[in-house]
């Protein structure tokens, strides 16, 4: 608790003494009258004199109906009417309920700072051999900085000495350290847990990733779900419009009736504007929220507005990209098929000198293989053609030989036309124009990915899709392996734009299409679908640019446990709009009859608060959905 | 220009929807207010945006005299 909190809880207390004192003084025969009023009016003044003088002020700047006016209102009727006890404890249960307001308030902030405790306080940078503590926002790209165990790597780099092991929790939510040795990309916002390290930085504080999460975590909020704008839309009509029945209320019948005392009326109006507040409405709806996105936050997963989050609950279709998704996207060597001219060694060696200066995962992983350094003056010429392969002139057992590498298409090319096929990846060579072997790849599905899409499955997704560019029955094999709906094959990235506006045009107009990928080569496919996740993100800038959620670790099953922590999110801000309109309402009507007393009312308002922000901050608590 | 200002002494959530509705009603100005992490997201023309500034901070004055723009 604050100052401010610590004074309004002793003020309250000591008017919940002196309202006592005045019951009590009420019992006693012989006391005089003026000693219980003396009292009443002491505990008014300790706990609401501040509420008055505010709705005083207020009617001078032209806030007529804001809750400091309707609270001074209500009571100073409640006293003009008589009723002491009730005028009292409209205002000590008002006070209660705004403390407790501002605590929970205060208690959700600082969880989800505390989730957030990532923003490095200095660097320790090499300048001219002497180490300097600088803040984060001095420190310059290429400048070098040390990093100790037990301190945060406050930008990221590139690691030219030492070997340590970093902890990624803090980001990803992954308990598991990742090693970093020199040459390694580490990371800011993670913790450098064993060794020293000296870091080359390869990007200023504003543009690495802590500083990106940071200013994602902080603008979230600003991107405000339906059920909030419905919310505070609602209030601004609801509050004037509470406070003209509770006027029409006090007058009309009255003068209808003519028999009917004033002071009946108006003790109903005044119950009115005791429920004409919405402040409980208007903050349990982003509470809930902002707790949803801390606890998702929790989990390695980051959502950047309260809308996403929406839409992330009304799920329909989930669309997943194939490779570096659903599959690692390293492909692993399967299999090595030589002809009988050649042994296994001898076509691995002629690939891998074909495809040394490609970059495709492909060739990065026949070269891993190979593992020998390729001596670059055996490689005459290399003609890279799109969409086929590679064609080399290699020199081989003192021979210079023509070898092509590729796929179907490459071999048709060159005149061979009949080649083994197998449902994975698969690379074929040729030596002079002869077909030589093959070698078979396998992109391996990531462990949790069956277990993703079952769990999908189970929290109300209706259909899940595989999107790729690799061959059909690569594909078709994966999916069937993960068990997931539907799969287009075989896609150029246009094609991917088209089949998620197929599959938007198809949907449920109320609810969404997610489309999952690495965020790589897909951000047109991440914009067009209603919610668009990406992931891996953690270090990949393009990714968090592009995704309305970000999944930080490589594993596609926290996307299920995001789309939980959506429901559960949604359904209590649901639950807080219905339940606080609902008793609110019935409070309203039963006052009218005269059945409500102002203590209802003062359950309609501050009970109906207390009970809607307990159960916002339920959204907080994630841990079953890890 | 779009800029986040952090606000000071934000009290209460409705008030926080009530500037927000006001600093909205200033001719060529956007703004957001998010009351759980107390920060204002002002839109203008560069050219006016100090000007923005200033009349988003009467409006929002006017609700709450304490809560400022930290700028």
């Amino acid at each position: 608790m604050n100052k401010k909190q610590k004074r309004q809880l002793i003020r309250i207390i000591l008017a919940v003494v002196l309202v006592a004192g005045a019951l009590f003084s009420e019992m006693l025969v012989g006391i005089p009258k003026t000693l219980t009023t003396v009292l009443y009016f002491a505990a008014y003044i300790t706990v609401g004199l501040e509420t008055v003088q505010k709705a005083a002020r207020n009617i001078f700047r032209g806030q007529v109906f804001d809750e400091n006016f309707l609270m001074a209102l209500a009571t100073v009727g409640a006293i003009i009417l008589g009723e002491m006890t009730e005028a009292n404890a409209v205002m000590i249960f008002y006070q209660i309920g705004e403390l407790f307001e501002s605590c929970a308030v205060d208690k959700s902030r600082k969880s989800i700072s505390e989730l957030m405790d990532i923003r490095p306080d200095y660097a320790n940078v090499l300048r001219e051999g002497i180490e300097v503590k600088l803040d984060p926002y001095e420190v310059k790209i290429g400048d070098i900085i040390i990093v100790k165990p037990g301190e945060k790597i406050p930008m990221d780099g590139r690691v030219i000495e030492g070997r340590t092991s970093v902890d990624t929790a803090a980001l990803t939510g992954e308990a598991e350290p990742r090693a970093a040795e020199v040459g390694d990309e580490v990371i800011s916002g993670c913790i450098n847990m064993t060794g020293v390290i000296q870091v080359q930085v390869t990007k200023e504080f504003e543009e690495s990733t802590v500083s990106k999460i940071l200013n994602l975590v902080e603008n979230a909020t600003s991107k405000k779900a339906n059920v909030e704008k419905f919310i505070t839309k609602f209030a601004r009509v609801y509050t004037p419009l509470v406070c003209m029945s509770a006027l029409i209320i006090a007058v009309i019948p009255p003068l209808v009736s003519g028999g009917q005392e004033f002071s009946v009326w108006i003790y109903r109006a005044l119950t009115f504007l005791v429920i004409s507040c919405p402040c409980a409405l208007v903050i349990s709806v982003p509470l809930s929220f902002f707790g949803g996105i801390g606890g998702a936050g929790k989990l390695g997963v980051l959502i950047k507005g309260s809308n996403y989050l929406e839409a992330l609950a009304r799920v329909e279709t989930v669309v997943f990209d194939k490779t570096g998704t659903l599959t690692t996207g390293s492909f692993e060597i399967e299999e090595i098929i030589a002809e009988e001219a050649y042994t296994k060694e001898q076509l691995l060696e002629l690939t891998a000198y074909a495809e040394s200066y490609s970059h495709h995962p492909i060739s990065q992983s026949i070269i891993a293989v190979y593992g020998k350094k390729t001596e670059p003056d055996r490689i005459t010429a290399v003609k890279e053609i799109a969409g086929r392969g590679v064609e080399a002139l290699i020199r081989f057992r003192n021979k210079e030989i023509t070898v092509h590498v590729g796929n179907e298409k490459m071999m048709k090319d060159i005149g061979i036309f009949e080649v083994p096929i197998s449902e994975n990846t698969i690379v074929y060579v040729a030596v002079e124009g002869k077909f030589a072997g093959y070698i078979t790849f396998a992109d391996k599905v990531k462990k949790d990915g069956p277990e993703t899409i079952r769990k999908l499955k189970k929290i109300g997704v209706r259909r899940t899709v595989m999107l790729t560019g690799d061959r059909k029955r690569t594909a078709e094999k994966v999916a069937s392996e993960l068990g997931i709906d539907r799969v287009s094959a075989e896609l150029l990235p246009q094609d991917k734009v088209r089949e998620i506006e197929e599959l938007l045009a198809q949907k449920n107009e109320k609810r969404s299409v997610v489309f999952v990928g690495d965020g790589i080569n897909d951000a047109p496919v991440l914009a067009r679908a209603d919610v668009g996740v990406a992931m891996g993100g953690l270090g990949s800038d393009a990714a968090i640019e592009a995704a309305d959620i970000v999944i930080m670790t490589d594993e596609p099953s926290r996307l299920a446990s995001a789309i939980a922590i959506a429901k559960k999110t949604t359904g209590i801000a649901r639950q807080n709009v219905i339940f606080a309109l609902a008793i609110k309402f019935a409070v309203l009507a039963l006052a009218v009859a005269g059945v409500a007393s102002m203590w209802a009312a003062i359950f309609a308002d501050v009970g109906v608060a207390v009970l809607a922000i307990l159960n916002s901050i339920r959204a907080l608590n994630v841990s079953k959905f890890e | 220009m779009k800029k986040n200002f952090k606000l000071e002494n934000l009290d209460c959530a409705n008030c926080a929807a009530k500037m927000e509705a006001a600093i909205n009603k200033i001719d060529g100005v956007s703004a957001v207010i998010s009351f759980m992490t107390s920060r204002l997201t002002l839109e203008a023309e560069d050219a006016y945006f100090e000007e923005a500034v200033e009349t988003a901070q009467k409006a929002i004055s006017k609700v709450e005299p304490d809560c400022l723009i930290v700028r």
